[in-house]
């Protein structure tokens, strides 16, 4: 354990990700269902994610800027209705330009209400959630005469990596070399072929983009000027006036990034997983990113994580029709809680060790005891996993430290 | 040579008040300058001034000898002023380079910051002016002597000459005192001017090379540091005889009001922080703990007043024994508090006073009852608190962060003492306030001795300590090592008891 801590990132989490295939294998073998580790479940896993992600990473921009963003839901719907219509109208690349713009009107919205006006974050957050479906409801009214649904939309795409997942060069077909050894049934090999084969065929181009996006973030809030400046303003306001930086500015520009990258999420979701734009179909996801934040510690890495383990759960349910496969998950559940148990006795947390313990057993005699588990578990699944990693992890987690509070002009 | 600085006539009104009344100030190249004065004496109005960030009324300013008009910082950073904040601006989880080249960040073109040339910077001015400090660190990591050096690198790192130090070493601890010295020394040798604000005036005889005393507005004297006494300053800077700490004749009963009796509490990771204390304290007596901090005193502090659990050992106030009480019930049973940091455990500053004069007190009269609170009453209350004890305020509504510091103490003294405590717990009672505050202070606690009152005083300023205590008990290590009677002891005495480089026999300290 000390030797994978002293690795660098690039070595750690591989390392991490296979931990994890390994222990659904294991889990897999004594259960009756083979969807944990199956090629469908990466793909929706992924196609969950990517929204999720957005929203969240939308989120981290805000929030290092220190506001707090809960009006990621409302400028991922705004992103939804923009991006459908200029789908229809301009095509789909122009598309997801214009619902990141949809998402920005939102953002821009909430910059204006607690930056200028100083308004509570929580409380403009929630106006425009309220706001953001009625805006659309009433404008797929206007535009499409039905208040809930649009035309179709054209999609910008997807692409299979040649060699590994079979994608084609030149209009060569290059082998399939995960499906190869998905075949050869080895156990825990195959298993990790299958899952990879996932995400490596018909990944969505905005999936590339949001994963790349992740290097990207972090080289621009910690090795620029535009990134140490925006996050003093989410640390210490005051200090950063003291030295002449403009803090409105950059909260500013923060929260409409914040906008506009949950925008793309929901432009994403509508022409790109929908193929139209339907009122409701957000799913929560950009509430699901807020939560993939703080799973992830206000980190760009920690986010993506975050809304992979969320959008593992979410994917897992949709293929899973007789509650199986999230019936196994109640052992992963009951495993990793032991964990939780274990690594609480070496710190000599006494309390944490005794709950961990409790709910890994209740999981447990969940598992024992039911034969499938309610489609509503993994709706509310995400949400319990972050409440368990504020309840045993809330010291580790480090928010910006003046995130929330309002800033005038002149304070020191 | 031009003086650094030549300040002539200066004047600045606020509305009712003159902060500042045809003040001159001139300071030579390379010298350290001490500004004291009392809170209200116009020092700081003065700095900000100098600094740029209020303008003066009447009068000129003279940098090197050039006639300057500031309209912001920013211009007296062009001139090569920077100043130091009493309260550090500084980003707790940022790195301590990130803190520092902060609006003066080396970029690329397209905006990315160039980490090694800001690091190469920042060695060549902690070497030319003989400060270390790690970029890498967070800041959060760090302890409050270190930080005040960050800030003063982040003002050396913009090129500043002339250093304005607002009341520097009000935020540390003796040990961290020297180091900031040694640190100004090194600075002075690096060829830097340094203005710096103080009223502890010990240190301003020790650090600086010449001396300007503010009073009510106006410069009273302005002479170099060359056989002054502490003595001559005080006197020009209230006007008057300087008060002193010292007790009168003793008032100590038989009648024990606090008696712990092998008390042992453990920190987090496990770790003794208190071993084995047994103490009393009796009625009319104040019992003073001298001790470098960090030494257990906090740690007894909050064991008696219940913040913390202990692993062993008993409290009893007046008989009745304190550990299985929550901390309500401990205050309830007549336990005063007047914590260390006032701002983080005193008072809510966004309250109104009487909302602060009830806090602690709420659930008593004639504060409030058990579930309701008395506005009536505690307007009432807090009106006696502000007459008896002379908080200056101009009504009871104002917020509290709109006092000066010895206003806010003065309210947390009234607000403890009117509820008639048997035990009143005072954690540095007098830091950070003026010369008149901090006899006010004094002489309310000498009041409540005198009443039958007992205090558990815990002081850095050690003629604090000596003047008021009748007992004094030195902490080492979460331990009592010596037990000493006031009047036959020294501060350097309790010095070398409180490093540990002299010892009592056990059973004496006991």
């Amino acid at each position: 354990m000390k030797w994978l801590q002293d690795q660098p990132a690039w070595i750690r989490w591989p390392i991490y990700a296979l931990l994890g295939i390994l222990l659904l294998t294991v889990v897999q073998s004594v259960s009756d269902t083979e969807r944990l580790t199956a090629t469908p479940t990466s793909r929706e896993m992924l196609r969950w994610a990517v929204p999720i992600f957005l929203a969240g990473l939308g989120g981290l921009f805000s929030e290092r800027a220190g506001v707090v963003n809960i009006g990621l839901e409302g400028m991922l719907i705004l992103g939804m209705w923009f991006g459908a219509w200029g789908s229809i109208e301009y095509g789909p690349w122009i598309g997801l330009a214009i619902g990141m713009a949809g998402g920005a009107i939102g953002g821009a919205l909430h910059a204006i209400a607690t930056v200028t006006f100083g308004v509570d974050h929580i409380i403009s957050g929630v106006a425009i959630n309220i706001l953001a479906p009625a805006i659309t409801r009433y404008l797929s009214d206007e535009i499409w005469a039905s208040p809930t649904t649009s035309p179709s939309t054209e999609s910008v795409g997807d692409w299979d990596v040649p060699f590994l997942a079979g994608g084609t060069i030149f209009g060569w077909e290059s082998p399939d070399i995960l499906l190869t050894i998905d075949k050869w049934e080895w156990w825990f090999v195959s298993d990790v072929a299958t899952l990879l084969r996932g995400l490596l065929r018909g990944t969505h181009w905005v999936a590339i983009i949001a994963i790349l996006l992740v290097p990207a973030t972090s080289w621009l809030l910690w090795r620029t000027r535009f990134g140490l400046r925006l996050r003093i303003a989410g640390e210490n306001p005051s200090a950063g006036a003291a030295q002449g930086i403009d803090i409105v500015r950059y909260k500013y520009v923060a929260v409409i990034i914040s906008g506009a990258l949950a925008g793309l999420g929901g432009a994403f979701i509508s022409t790109e997983l929908s193929g139209l734009f339907q009122g409701g179909n957000s799913a929560g996801r950009g509430f699901i990113g807020l939560a993939a934040l703080i799973f992830g510690n206000w980190r760009p890495g920690g986010v993506l994580i975050g809304a992979l383990l969320f959008g593992y759960v979410f994917g897992l349910d949709l293929k899973d029709l007789d509650g199986t496969a999230s019936h196994a998950l109640l052992l992963v559940n009951t495993i990793v809680l032991v964990g939780v148990a274990a690594w609480a006795i070496t710190r000599k947390r006494k309390a944490d060790a005794i709950l961990a313990t409790i709910l890994g057993a209740l999981a447990f005699i969940w598992w024992v005891a039911a034969e499938a588990v309610p489609n509503w578990w993994s709706n509310i699944l995400p949400y319990v996993l972050v409440l368990l990693v504020l309840v045993f992890f809330a010291q580790r987690l480090r928010m910006p430290a003046a995130l929330g509070q309002p800033f005038r002009k002149g304070d020191t | 040579m031009s003086a650094a600085i030549e300040l002539t006539g200066i004047t600045k009104r606020f509305p009712g008040v003159i902060a500042n009344d045809n003040v001159n100030l001139t300071v030579e190249k390379g010298e350290i300058h001490a500004i004291c004065g009392e809170n209200g004496a116009g020092k700081s109005t003065l700095m900000k001034i100098l600094y740029g960030m209020q303008p003066a009324d009447e009068g000129t300013m003279k940098v090197n000898g050039e006639e300057v008009v500031f309209s912001s910082p920013t211009d007296a950073i062009d001139r090569g002023i920077g100043m130091v904040h009493q309260h550090f601006m500084l980003a707790d989880q940022l790195t301590v380079l990130e803190n520092i080249i902060l609006g003066a960040e080396p970029t690329t073109a397209g905006g990315a910051i160039k980490f090694k040339e800001a690091e190469a910077h920042l060695a060549e001015v902690a070497e030319d002016y003989g400060l270390t400090i790690d970029p890498d660190d967070m800041v959060e990591s760090l302890e409050v002597g270190e930080r005040q050096r960050v800030e003063i690198i982040k003002v050396l790192y913009r090129g500043a000459e002339i250093l304005i130090l607002d009341e520097p070493t009000a935020v540390l601890v003796p040990q961290e005192v020297e180091a900031l010295f040694d640190n100004m020394r090194e600075l002075k040798a690096g060829g830097a001017t340094i203005i710096f604000i103080d009223h502890k005036l010990d240190e301003v005889l020790e650090i600086s090379d010449s001396i300007t005393v503010l009073r009510h507005g106006k410069t009273v004297a302005s002479m170099p540091n060359d056989g002054v006494t502490a003595h001559d300053l005080a006197e020009l800077m209230v006007g008057s005889e300087l008060p002193t700490p010292d007790t009168t004749e003793s008032t100590v009963t038989d009648h024990v009001a606090l008696a712990i009796d092998d008390l042992t509490v453990a920190d987090e990771d496990g770790r003794a922080v208190i071993e084995n204390i047994s103490l009393s304290i009796r009625k009319g007596e104040i019992l003073g703990i001298a001790g470098v901090e960090g030494n257990g005193q906090g740690d007894l502090v909050d064991a008696i007043i219940g913040t913390t659990d202990i692993l062993g050992g008993s409290i009893e106030l007046l008989g009745s024994d304190l550990t299985k009480l929550s901390v309500r019930k401990r205050r309830e049973a007549g336990i005063g508090y007047v914590p260390e940091d006032r701002h983080h455990e005193g008072l809510m500053l966004d309250a109104p006073l009487w909302e602060n004069a009830a806090l602690g007190h709420q659930t008593q009269e004639p504060y409030g009852s058990r579930w309701l609170l008395n506005r009536k009453g505690a307007r009432a209350q807090t009106t006696t608190i502000k007459e008896e004890f002379d908080v200056r305020t101009p009504n009871i509504d104002v917020s509290a962060h709109a006092l000066s510091g010895g206003n806010q103490q003065k309210l947390i003294i009234g607000r403890e003492l009117t509820s008639n405590p048997s035990l009143l717990i005072a954690a540095h009672p007098t830091r950070g306030i003026d010369v008149g505050a901090q006899a006010a202070v004094w002489e309310q606690i000498r009041a409540a001795r005198a009443d039958g009152l007992a205090t558990l005083l815990i002081s850095a300023d050690l003629d604090e300590l000596i003047g008021l205590s009748d007992t004094i008990v030195v902490m080492l290590r979460g331990r009592l090592v010596a037990r000493l009677a006031p009047e036959d002891v020294t501060p350097r005495d309790l010095g070398a008891y409180m490093t540990g480089a002299a010892h009592q026999d056990d059973n004496e300290a006991a």
